[in-house]
């Protein structure tokens, strides 16, 4: 079986506090909520580079805690951890995350999942507490516009010059 | 399962600010859209946006600054192009976040085939 999938996921913007992003797995929905629930999948796949996980905790029922730990080359920690809110496996998951380089902003995820065909569509949605934290993701350093603004633009001013050669 | 502050962490290391600074002021953004049209004097931006002369003027400084927009002088009164090359760092930034989510779930999906492989061959 190959994957033929590769760079497909969706991004959607859908109001100041959320990102939406969707794909679709060619898998049976119980695997790949094993795959993001079960601390020996996620060390698995969570490291871009193939570097070890300090931590992978996952106490996975309502009001459990995951932690993760990744040390990149250069020796920085980079440290996540939320509480889970919801568990319906394996269709649903909704949990708190923390980035400790972050302090102060916590985002609220929830990641559906639904098979059909043997094709597993995630969804997965991000809701930040408040803008200011979903400024972290998508603003840069003082920035005041907001990402859909600076998409939006971004596309309007590219196209026409596209156009134009 | 905190997969997009990790992926967010990835993207945020390629910012540069100048451009992005530049285009956070939405007044900014509504004088460089005014500008696809074409090259445009002070008056007509003025006249386009409903700005006040020095609202306008303001803005075309720092965008000029950034190199976002350039001007020449014809007669007395000065033009204002647009220049789109100073936009190319927004632009790299929006693919690399783009990338950076499905490099991520790439991961996850090339994970996943190897597992059913396994699963196959067994």
């Amino acid at each position: 079986m190959t994957t033929t999938r590769r760079g497909t996921a969706v991004i959607e913007f859908p109001s100041d506090l959320e990102i939406l992003i969707t794909r679709e797995f060619e898998a049976p929905i119980q695997l790949v909520f094993d795959v993001f629930t079960k601390p020996e999948h996620v060390r698995k796949h969570f490291p871009p580079f193939g570097e070890e996980m300090a931590e992978c905790s996952i106490d996975l029922r309502v009001g459990g805690d995951y932690h993760y730990v990744m040390v990149t080359d250069d020796g920085t920690a980079m440290s996540f951890r939320g509480t889970f809110m919801e568990i319906e496996p394996p269709t649903r998951i909704v949990d708190t995350w923390i980035f400790d380089g972050w302090p102060g902003t916590e985002a609220v995820e929830t990641v559906e999942l639904h098979e059909s065909d043997g094709v597993t569509k995630m969804t997965w949605r991000l809701t930040f507490r408040d803008q200011a934290g979903r400024d972290h993701m998508t603003k840069f350093d003082g920035i005041e516009a907001s990402f859909d603004n600076v998409e939006d633009y971004l596309r309007t001013l590219l196209e026409p010059e596209a156009r134009h050669g | 399962m905190p997969i997009s502050a990790y992926i967010a962490a990835v993207a945020r290391s390629a910012t540069t600010s100048d451009s992005f600074n530049a285009i956070a002021e939405q007044k900014r953004r509504a004088i460089l859209t005014a500008l696809i049209a074409g090259e445009k004097p002070v008056g007509a931006i003025v006249s386009d946006l409903a700005l006040s002369q020095s609202q306008v003027s303001k803005h075309l400084r720092v965008l000029s600054e950034v190199g976002l927009v350039r001007s020449r002088a014809e007669g007395r009164s000065r033009l204002y192009r647009l220049e789109p090359a100073q936009l190319q760092p927004l632009s790299d930034w929006l693919a690399m976040f783009e990338k950076a989510v499905n490099g991520r779930l790439d991961r996850v999906d090339d994970y996943l085939q190897e597992l059913q492989e396994q699963g196959e061959t067994k």
